[in-house]
């Protein structure tokens, strides 16, 4: 018994040192900073207590500004891309299931592509796709006469927020596809013949069979889309850098201005923890509404 | 009944087909952008070339100092295949030890690993990097490897798969005196292949794929990735000749979108669900 509680330990040890080294330390180090006055070049000028989170909270100050400004987009987005990822992601997979198993695997793989190309390169095809001189875009607007002068895409709003929205739907939407494709394998094939046979057709198979097989799957891509738009940085980095005017600057770019701009990593390591709460609120209240959902089911079909 | 059968399917694929087209128009773009001359690509309003030319990527591996692509490459490939194979044994051998031996708190850890995971990485970017600063450790390969190794979700994972996965096996060859590595090795891995594979693929993605860390932690030009490096020609002087950016971007993700060929199909299983229900 003592020999297994060992050989138990020394499987897990690997993660666990690694864990510590560079999970644990960074965290514990960051809530560290978030109270110190600490800045990258001259470094820890001294504990300064809840400084830097009062600075955040006092309206008309720079970093007050920045936060809010940053949290104010990065909302827009959350709220604009999050249910564009997931019901496209579903509408594709409804797609590729109901193709003839011949080409199923054709379409997938096109719909699911855009997904090995990293972040830069997203980035790069659509800045000279939608770029407002010489831009694959305007060019073709232009040449079939709709319209008379090129359009600044990236400069004005609310071109701006469209083009990073499309250019991280068309990125990342095929890896929610995937998960979707597989928890429809999942539902049992008996529970559709049954519908089929009471003469149900697409929409109350959506909603009897469909929606209810794969609540789970459901909430864990709403809940891994909202973390992954919350951290957008390299689509408004590369492609609108952060404009027009800071309107596409997402927090963590600011937190990141915060840091090496204005030199100061204290007051960035408290934006950043107060970000991380943000992120967890969402995340809880959407786990909480999901769970709720499931409750009312449960009690209206009983 | 059966004709309108066929019909509908007909505009199903027919759908399918303008779906796919338009997904694929950006992935065109880059191809065929990248074989344009400078005055072409920003005036053409089609997407083949009228005229081929190579000029591009012979400017872009020539010029080895502002984006040495092939040593870009290869620092990629160091990172992502040494940080792919780490994060996937430590996860599996920490996941087998959660799962299956006796580890003493196991309950109460894999509760800390859920609340690890609801955490957003962005409250440890900045401190780990400068600890990594001060340890004199940036420009190296070491930042861009160990720290995906602390990866709760991928422990989850393997560990929701193995619970999930018949003990009577191991049982057979415990009793026949096989130490737990050999077990673990000679019997449990080749089970639990398709969802390590599936971790695999996913850590690759998100190493190779990762942007604000690498940029963080790399600012010499030979030190970067390919992701890294592409983006220093996205922002600099490259960037009035689309030409020139798309065939360093082909470049770039050429590698992952063959290896993106070869894997997808392992990837349609149940496998990447798991840890979900």
């Amino acid at each position: 018994m003592k020999k297994k509680r060992k050989t138990a330990g020394v499987f897990f040890a690997p993660f666990a040192l690694c864990f510590v080294l560079f999970w644990l330390v960074p965290f514990v180090y960051g809530c560290y900073l978030s109270v110190c006055n600490m800045s990258l070049t001259r470094g820890n000028q001294g504990f300064i207590g809840l400084g830097n989170y009062i600075q955040i909270f006092t309206a008309g100050s720079v970093y007050s500004e920045a936060f809010f400004r940053g949290l104010k987009n990065i909302l827009i987005f959350v709220v604009t891309s999050v249910p564009l990822l997931v019901i496209i992601a579903l509408v594709l997979a409804l797609i590729v299931e109901s193709l003839p198993e011949k080409v199923k695997g054709i379409y997938r793989t096109i719909y699911f592509m855009s997904y090995a190309v990293s972040v830069t390169a997203v980035s790069a095809v659509f800045l000279w796709l939608f770029n407002g001189n010489g831009g694959y875009i305007n060019n073709v607007l232009l040449s079939a006469g709709l319209i008379n002068e090129p359009v600044s895409w990236l400069e004005a709003q609310p071109f701006a927020w469209i083009v990073l929205v499309v250019a991280t739907v068309w990125w990342t939407v095929g890896y929610n596809m995937m998960l979707f494709i597989n928890a429809l394998n999942s539902i049992d094939s008996a529970l559709f013949e049954a519908v089929a046979v009471d003469g149900g057709g697409f929409f109350s198979r959506l909603r009897y069979i469909i929606l209810p097989g794969i609540r789970n799957v459901m909430a864990y891509v709403i809940l891994m889309t909202i973390i992954a738009s919350f951290n957008m940085y390299g689509q408004a980095t590369l492609i609108t850098r952060g404009g027009p005017l800071n309107s596409t600057k997402s927090l963590i770019m600011e937190i990141n201005d915060v840091i090496f701009t204005n030199n100061n990593l204290g007051e960035g390591s408290a934006m950043a923890i107060i970000m991380g709460i943000v992120v967890m609120l969402f995340a809880m209240c959407q786990n909480w509404l999901s769970k709720e959902k499931k409750e009312i089911k449960e009690v209206s079909g009983s | 009944m059966k004709g309108k059968k066929r019909l509908k399917r007909l505009i199903l694929v027919i759908a399918a087909t303008i779906i796919a087209y338009i997904f694929l128009v950006p992935l065109l773009f880059m191809v065929f952008t990248s074989f344009k001359g400078l005055s072409e690509s920003i005036s053409s309003s089609e997407l083949l070339p009228h005229v081929w030319t190579l000029e591009n990527y012979v400017s872009i591996l020539e010029d080895t100092t502002t984006s040495p692509i092939m040593r870009w490459l290869i620092n990629t490939i160091i990172v992502t295949v040494t940080g792919t194979v780490l994060v996937v044994a430590v996860d599996c051998l920490a996941a087998y030890s959660l799962a299956r031996l006796d580890l003493p708190l196991k309950g109460k850890i894999i509760i800390f690993l859920i609340w690890v995971m609801t955490i957003p990485g962005i409250v440890t970017t900045f401190p780990s990097f400068y600890l990594f600063r001060e340890l004199k450790l940036v420009n190296s390969f070491i930042p861009l490897i160990v720290p995906y190794t602390a990866n709760a979700t991928g422990v989850y994972l393997i560990y929701n798969f193995l619970i999930d996965f018949p003990v009577s096996l191991e049982e057979a060859a415990r009793i026949d005196g096989a130490g737990e590595f050999r077990i673990f090795w000679k019997i449990v891995c080749p089970c639990i292949k398709p969802v390590m594979l599936t971790l695999a693929f996913i850590t690759f993605l998100a190493i190779y794929n990762d942007f604000l860390w690498p940029s963080l932690v790399v600012s010499r030009n030979e030190m970067k990735t390919l992701t890294t490096g592409i983006a220093s020609l996205v922002l600099g002087a490259n960037f009035v000749n689309p030409g020139l950016m798309m065939a360093a971007t082909l470049i770039a993700v050429l590698p992952a979108l063959v290896l993106f060929m070869f894997l997808n199909k392992y990837l349609v299983r149940s496998e990447t669900n798991v840890g979900i229900k």
